[in-house]
């Protein structure tokens, strides 16, 4: 036997740093900030759980665990009367009032120092006592758990978690009363639980039918797995009185008394082996209950859905961003000649000498539409001079196309992809805040981006031809640079050469004017020629520019949206990573547990 | 006659009302304080309300023995009686059916329909722990035949601590609704329980007069206990003053003999409680009487209690409906500006050249009119040139049904978000989830195809109409018309006489100015017109807005709103029941109380 105890004696000192480690690993867990949305009802639970954690380690930490055994029951079923008796004088308050204790009663050795006690059990009435027989063993009393003030219910709750052994008392009448029975059942997988029933006396007297309240009790714990549970049959109030008149035990005492074997249970019954057993098994429960917790809340692993939702985003985002794209193509087509001005604008810098010349002299006809009212695009204070800024314009449509239709689709846009989400299984209360917080994006700013990059880039690929457009584009270049003056100066030569050289030639009006006309020809042919060779008409380049102005917008999207469910899948993933290394080392730890839990006879103090 | 029955199809309707709000409590969590209370309500019509109505007769009075487990109940029962008649035993929670004991002949036992609702009499004895919704009836025989309690029924009821009871308080409690007096028994042990005393506060606030009697203390502790009960718990029973102060009556812990023979041994106990039944009732006319009207006002009183329990529910119903509403609005919204902000009905313009072909004048006059319009084609091109370069057409935009169907589109989705980011939630968020995905959108796209197509048909008729109607307007005030066409020529002939006159002798470029003077009595007509007609394009926005509300999004909204107290929902059921309980109780209050049936 003290071989066992010597090598028992580390062990459970040992298992303290481990369950230190796995409430550290898990108030780690408390302070994350989830993705994945744990109910507060499961989060208390498993607060709780961390606290008993901590609890136990700090019990284990010792040479010598202390056991707690605690009384609970209904009022006025005798609890105090059971903790007088074990004591042998009035340590707690007895009385025909209900309830009588209001506070938790803490009968313990006095070589133990009450800052070993649990916090929980400092703050209530303390007793100490000198009996050896009891000196590993706290016996607490505690409030009723059915009476009208509910605040003793409270303070029973807040202790029962410091208890190994639960001694549930019951009474003739209350051994099965709703209230004292689920917590219980609550309680059942947290400690040891023995049996009393007190007020044997009134058990015993027999009516014409029904059941002894201990077979009765014996059925019901059968019920909830308590194949042999441990049973006292007690007439406290008995021992008491024999106390009082200074005898060592009752005269008269009911068929089937058990308060002896009860005192000599928590005196003797209870050794080393089996404490240590007690501790070890408490230990093992709540690892079960722990593992069961966190596999309650255990994230999914979403990353498959999280393709699937990507998957079904990208055709939505692009059904998007070509409905968009319309709208905005839609708004630019009132403003066509702004676009083809703007164009020209930019291609007279191609040209050179009176070609130039004259593209600005004919792109004149666009300059008094600064004088119409129009778009609030062109504010006055901006560059008065610039007549055309891009820029402006664009923000101008951008806004307008937000006004008019595109904020509105944004937000169904928003309601459409969460719906499509939930529909292949991502679940909606992890993706709801997140989509919602991406689309709040200025979107205005992202439009006119859009536009002016598109229009750029329309721009950039019709004067960076390719192949034989290139050629003939260089060709019409040169022509149009070289041409008109040629056309000026042959004309001019010619009218000279006829002055001078040949006779009888007088020049008429007509003859002065001639080269003049003759340039102006030559201009509008190289200017028709420009027009066909560069189409710089807004029909010609409106299906390209909306279709580059749609992959501008589709990007655009894809940014903002498609990597959500992605790193929220994964974001997820790593909780659960983190959730079953805990539970993987819960597992390892209780089957630790398992292979050195000792042969000590404690089986009967848990059910199944 | 007919009166009556009506009065019964009322009752058993509000019975059956009770009992399903009863069980839709029981089915939420939170709710579930709410189901005994509503359990006696129900209990309360079927065999207070409905007794009186079946002219039941005053006696015989119904007495309940009620308390927690192993309180003694069964025991105050054999005292009540006066002999051992209730099985009383050591195992708490025995008995698990109310049983009567009577000795007024049988044959006066109510029948009717209704009576004690769920509960079924047994035919033979049956130990009383038998778990199942039925009761006993035993007759037995008084001490003496005037004894008090003669012709009254003594009920023991099951009790309402163990674990078991939540299985068989519906029993009880169907019991004590029953009762005319309340036979409260605590032992020493559970005087000051929270459940009892639960019970005995909903049974006081019910109206129910009440008997205390404390059980198994020692005979010194008994005064002392008493006035504690009466101060711990007694004090906090809230009595509305309805019924008469509750007495306490001590019995302390029995005798072997005084158990076994009540009516002798145990007499002074016996007398000291029937004396305070006594005092409860003087008549059984007055404490039925009594019982009736207390069961009446509380049925009354509790009425709030309903909403409380539908609470969850209508906020919810309130929140759907806030986002049908905000769906709606913006339905309405993109249809006005994605459609009609760049729709100008191009069908008007033809309505403008109709006005001014008609202000030209017929017959010979014509030939003049033309001539002018000759005259003025330098003004026509011009003005074409101008306009067409000015002009900038809106932008373009979607056909109308595509933007309504977008809009719907987008409308469901907006919901059906809103009804997944509440699903956590039981109730009607997950039954309008569900409809979701069985169909719902489907079903509301057919509504709305049903309702667009005479939307578009509206359209057409209404733009014509307005059209036509001016043309017509002027048509028929032929005087005017006519002075409107001759006066412009003549306007044009004394522009032109004017320029002549003025410049005369006119060179050739004087005679420019003649189609300018021609133009000015045109422009004028012209602007006249495209007045008219931006009126009736305006007209025909707001109309066309209106129209959509009409035809389109009212309809669909209210059926939206309306869908989850559709179809056999309980939110359905909730709301008639929350209509027809009150409406109820009204009409049987008002019969019970007039004169004619009291």
């Amino acid at each position: 036997m003290s071989q066992l105890n010597t090598a028992n004696a580390p062990f459970l000192r040992t298992l303290a740093p481990l369950l230190r480690g796995l409430e550290r690993r898990l108030r780690y867990w408390h302070d994350l900030r989830l993705l994945y949305p744990v109910s507060a009802i499961q989060r208390a639970e498993l607060e709780g759980l961390t606290d008993d954690l901590h609890r136990k380690a700090e019990a284990l930490d010792v040479d010598q665990p202390l056991l707690v055994v605690m009384l609970m029951g209904g009022t006025g079923v005798g609890k105090s009367s059971l903790m007088n008796a074990l004591a042998g004088a009035a340590i707690a308050p007895a009385s025909f009032e209900r309830p009588t204790t209001r506070d938790p009663v803490v009968y313990f050795h006095q070589s133990i120092e009450p800052e070993r006690l649990d916090p929980a059990l400092r703050l209530c009435r303390l007793v100490k006592h000198d009996r050896d027989a009891l000196r590993q063993k706290i016996i607490v009393d505690t409030p009723d758990v059915d009476s009208n003030d509910l605040t003793n219910r409270e303070k029973l709750v807040s202790v029962l978690p410091v208890a190994d052994v639960v001694l549930y008392v019951g009474s003739q009448e209350k051994y099965h009363d709703q209230l004292g029975w689920e917590l219980f059942k609550d309680h059942r997988q947290r400690s040891a639980f023995a049996f009393i029933l007190n007020k044997w006396d009134r058990c015993v007297q027999t009516g014409p039918s029904g059941v002894r309240p201990d077979a009765d009790l014996l059925k019901d714990l059968k019920n909830e797995g308590f194949e042999k549970p441990r049973l006292f049959r007690t007439t406290a109030q008995a021992w008491i009185d024999a106390a009082k008149a200074n005898k060592s035990q009752p005269d008269q005492l009911p068929d089937g008394e058990q308060f002896q074997e009860l005192r000599d249970w928590l005196e003797v019954g209870l050794t080393r082996l089996e404490i240590e057993a007690v501790k070890a098994r408490g230990v093992g429960q709540l690892f079960d209950q722990l593992m069961r917790s966190l596999n309650g809340i255990r994230p999914p692993d979403l990353t498959a859905e999280a393709e699937k939702v990507r998957l079904e985003w990208k055709s939505t985002l692009g059904d998007a961003s070509g409905m968009a794209s319309e709208v905005l193509v839609g708004t630019l087509d009132p403003r066509r000649s702004d676009i083809e001005n703007y164009f020209n604008l930019r291609g007279q810098d191609r040209f050179r000498g009176l070609m130039a010349a004259y593209l600005k002299l004919t792109s004149l006809r666009y300059s008094w539409r600064a004088f119409r009212p129009t778009l609030s695009v062109r504010t006055t204070s901006q560059k008065p001079e610039d007549d055309f800024e891009l820029a402006t314009f664009a923000r101008g449509c951008a806004r307008r196309a937000g006004e008019r239709s595109l904020d509105q689709r944004n937000q169904a846009l928003v309601n459409t992809l969460l719906v499509e989400a939930n529909q292949v299984g991502f679940p909606l209360s992890i993706l709801n805040d997140r989509t919602i917080q991406a689309s709040r994006v200025n979107w205005d700013e992202r439009w006119m981006q859009g536009v002016v990059e598109s229009l750029n880039d329309v721009e950039r690929e019709l004067s960076n031809p390719q192949g034989s457009r290139a050629i003939v584009r260089q060709a019409v270049r040169l022509i149009s640079n070289v041409l008109p003056e040629g056309a000026l100066i042959a004309s001019i030569f010619l009218l000279l050469w006829r002055f001078f050289l040949v006779e009888d030639f007088t020049p008429s009006l007509f003859h002065v004017f001639l080269p003049l006309f003759v340039t102006f020809g030559v201009l509008v042919l190289c200017h028709v020629l420009v027009m066909i060779v560069f189409p710089l008409r807004w029909p010609a380049i409106r299906e390209q520019f909306q279709d580059l102005l749609k992959v501008r917008l589709n990007e655009e999207y894809s940014r903002i949206y498609l990597p959500i469910p992605g790193e929220l899948a994964m974001g997820v993933l790593s909780e659960r990573t983190t959730v079953d290394e805990i539970i993987r080392e819960l597992k390892e730890s209780s089957e630790w547990l398992t292979a050195r839990e000792s042969a000590a006879k404690v089986d009967e103090l848990y059910g199944r | 006659m007919n009166e009556t029955k009506a009065h019964r199809e009322q009752l058993a309707q509000l019975a059956a009302d009770y009992d399903w709000l009863e069980e839709y409590c029981r089915q939420h969590p939170d709710l579930g304080r709410h189901a005994g209370q509503l359990r006696l309500a129900a209990a309360l019509t079927r065999n207070v309300v409905g007794g009186s109505l079946e002219q039941r007769p005053d006696t015989p009075l119904h007495i309940a023995v009620v308390g927690g487990a192993g309180s003694g109940k069964s025991t105050v029962a054999n005292f009540l009686v006066g002999s051992v008649v209730a099985e009383a035993n050591p195992q708490a929670g025995y008995t698990r059916h109310p049983i009567a004991f009577t000795a007024s002949p049988l044959s006066s036992w109510p029948s009717y329909l209704g009576f004690l609702g769920p509960l079924r009499r047994l035919d033979e004895n049956q130990p009383s722990n038998l778990d199942e919704d039925v009761y006993q009836v035993h007759p037995v025989t008084m001490p003496q035949t005037d004894d008090p309690l003669a012709d009254d029924v003594i009920w023991d009821c099951p009790d309402m601590t163990t674990w078991a009871s939540t299985g068989y308080v519906s029993r009880l409690i169907e019991i004590s609704a029953l009762a005319d007096v309340i036979v409260y028994v605590a032992s020493d042990e559970r005087y000051n329980d929270e459940v009892p005393t639960q019970f005995l506060q909903m049974l006081v606030q019910a109206g129910k007069a009440v008997v205390v009697v404390l059980t198994k203390m020692r005979e010194a502790d008994a005064p002392s206990l008493v006035e504690h009960f009466k101060n711990e718990v007694l004090s906090k029973i809230h009595n509305t003053g309805t019924i008469p102060p509750i007495p306490i009556v001590a019995m302390p812990s029995l005798t072997e003999a005084e158990r076994a023979d009540p009516a002798q041994a145990g007499a002074r106990y016996r007398v000291q409680l029937l004396n305070q039944i006594l005092v409860l009732c003087p008549s059984a006319h007055d404490a039925r009487k009594r019982t009736l009207q207390n069961a009446i006002q509380y049925l009354e009183s509790s009425l709030e209690q309903l909403l409380d329990v539908a609470k969850t529910d209508l906020t919810d119903l309130e929140t759907w409906k806030t986002a049908v509403e905000n769906g709606r609005k913006v339905f309405e919204d993109r249809y006005r500006k994605e459609y009609l902000s760049g729709e100008s009905f191009r069908r008007l313009d033809r309505t403008r050249h109709q006005l001014l072909e008609l202000l030209e004048p017929p017959g010979s006059a014509q030939y003049i009119g033309r001539a002018f319009s000759f005259i003025r084609l330098p003004y026509t091109l011009g003005r074409d040139f101008l306009f067409r370069s000015i002009y900038q057409s809106e932008a373009s935009h979607l056909p109308e049904q595509t933007v309504l169907q977008n809009a719907l589109a987008s409308w469901l989705e907006q919901l059906q978000a809103e009804s997944l980011r509440r699903t956590n939630t039981i109730g009607i968020w997950k039954s309008i989830n569900q409809a979701f995905d069985s169909g719902l959108k489907q079903q509301s796209q057919e509504r709305f195809q049903v309702q667009s197509r005479t939307f578009e048909l509206m359209q057409g008729d209404e733009l014509d109409r307005a059209g036509r109607a001016l043309i017509d307007q002027l048509e028929a005030n032929t005087s005017l018309l006519n002075f409107l066409r001759y006066g412009k020529i003549a306007l044009d002939a004394v522009a032109i006489i004017t320029v002549i006159a003025l410049t005369w002798i006119p060179s050739w470029y004087h005679l420019l100015l003649i189609p300018v003077a021609v133009a000015i009595s045109h422009i004028m007509a012209e602007c006249v017109v495209w007045w008219r007609v931006d009126r009736i394009r305006a007209s025909a926005r707001t109309k066309r807005i209106e129209q959509l509300s009409a035809q389109i999004s009212d309809p669909l909204a209210k059926w939206f709103e309306e869908w989850p107290t559709h179809g056999g929902s309980p939110i359905e059921r909730m709301q008639i029941v929350l209509r027809r309980v009150p409406e109820n109780l009204k009409a049987l209050s008002a019969a019970i109380r007039s004169p004619k049936t009291v």
